[in-house]
């Protein structure tokens, strides 16, 4: 594998993780109400359910004909578009502006919330949680695993989802100690660069926008990380504790 | 669907500052190639400045 496509199979499994961690909460919860088979069960026809997109969009997209520099800056521009929503809510986070993805709490609340719900409901809650974040997943691995490497991208949200269940079984209670903003700002950073890189290139040209060339990603992913901590310590929150919460 | 869509391309802030960036990028690209990634990154993270604010 070239390092582009190493760069795309790490920020894969990382965005993956995250996904899957907030997924996992809301499964652990509803596992403890319902019981763990029926909680599994609703898990795994999400899981199924995302596993079949990704084929179907995979075979679509490769039996499509089309010039790659075109899919190129489509696939480049939804990076953007994902990509800038991921940076901005991560530099706010860290600003202290937003508050911080809590685990715990999101893991009280669906606990609370299914206190008053019967069987089916709950079912219903674990596999609306998997779909929606599974559905990121999705997006990601299409995007990146067409320009990059399929079986790489896929393997990689696969590789995400056996850890987070490992270890959120070993556990048994909400991963709350996974350092979710900084892995969200590194992801955005990579999914900026790959986007910048492929939606620009694909539009005028790689060779005329980027002469660097495939090097030119590790000068984005650089230049997007360090601009990204000047503009969230400048939006610091005055007296934030979430700010230095986030730094830790 | 409103939610996949939202997922998938973010608020109308979100969409207009890519746009944007996008077009302007294309703009400088036909006067001066080198420049246009330059161009289109400062744009991004400035926007990404505006929206954090």
């Amino acid at each position: 594998m070239t390092a582009a496509q190493w760069g795309g199979a790490g920020a894969t499994f990382l965005a993956s993780a995250v996904e899957w961690v907030e997924a996992f909460t809301i499964v652990l919860a509803v596992a403890l109400t319902i019981g763990w088979r029926r909680a599994a069960v609703a898990a795994g026809a999400a899981l199924g359910l995302i596993a079949l997109l990704i084929a179907v969009t995979g075979t679509v997209l490769a039996a499509a004909q089309s010039d790659i520099s075109r899919i190129r800056a489509a696939i480049g521009i939804f990076l953007l578009l994902f990509g800038l929503r991921w940076y901005v809510k991560a530099i706010r986070r860290y600003a202290g502006r937003t508050a911080l993805h809590d685990e715990a709490k999101e893991f009280t609340d669906t606990r609370g919330h299914l206190e008053h719900a019967e069987a089916r409901a709950a079912w219903a809650i674990a596999f609306k949680g998997v779909l929606l974040e599974g559905l990121e997943v999705w997006l990601l691995v299409v995007a990146l695993g067409h320009t990059l490497s399929y079986g790489a991208a896929a393997g990689s949200a696969v590789a995400a989802l056996g850890a987070v269940i490992g270890g959120g079984l070993a556990l048994r209670t909400p991963l709350t100690r996974v350092p979710e903003n900084t892995l969200k700002f590194v992801v955005a950073c990579a999914i900026l660069s790959f986007g910048s890189f492929w939606g620009l290139g694909g539009i005028v040209g790689e060779q005329k926008a980027w002469p660097l060339g495939d090097v030119t990603l590790l000068l984005l992913f650089a230049a997007y990380a360090l601009a990204g901590r000047a503009v969230a310590r400048l939006a610091r929150a005055p007296g934030s504790s979430q700010a230095l919460q986030a730094r830790a | 669907m409103r939610k996949l869509l939202q997922l998938v391309f973010g608020d109308p802030r979100n969409v207009g500052s890519v746009a944007l960036a996008l077009i302007l990028a294309y703009g400088v690209s036909r006067l001066a190639p080198g420049l246009s990634g330059g161009v289109l990154v400062i744009l991004l993270i400035g926007a990404a400045a505006g929206q954090a604010f």
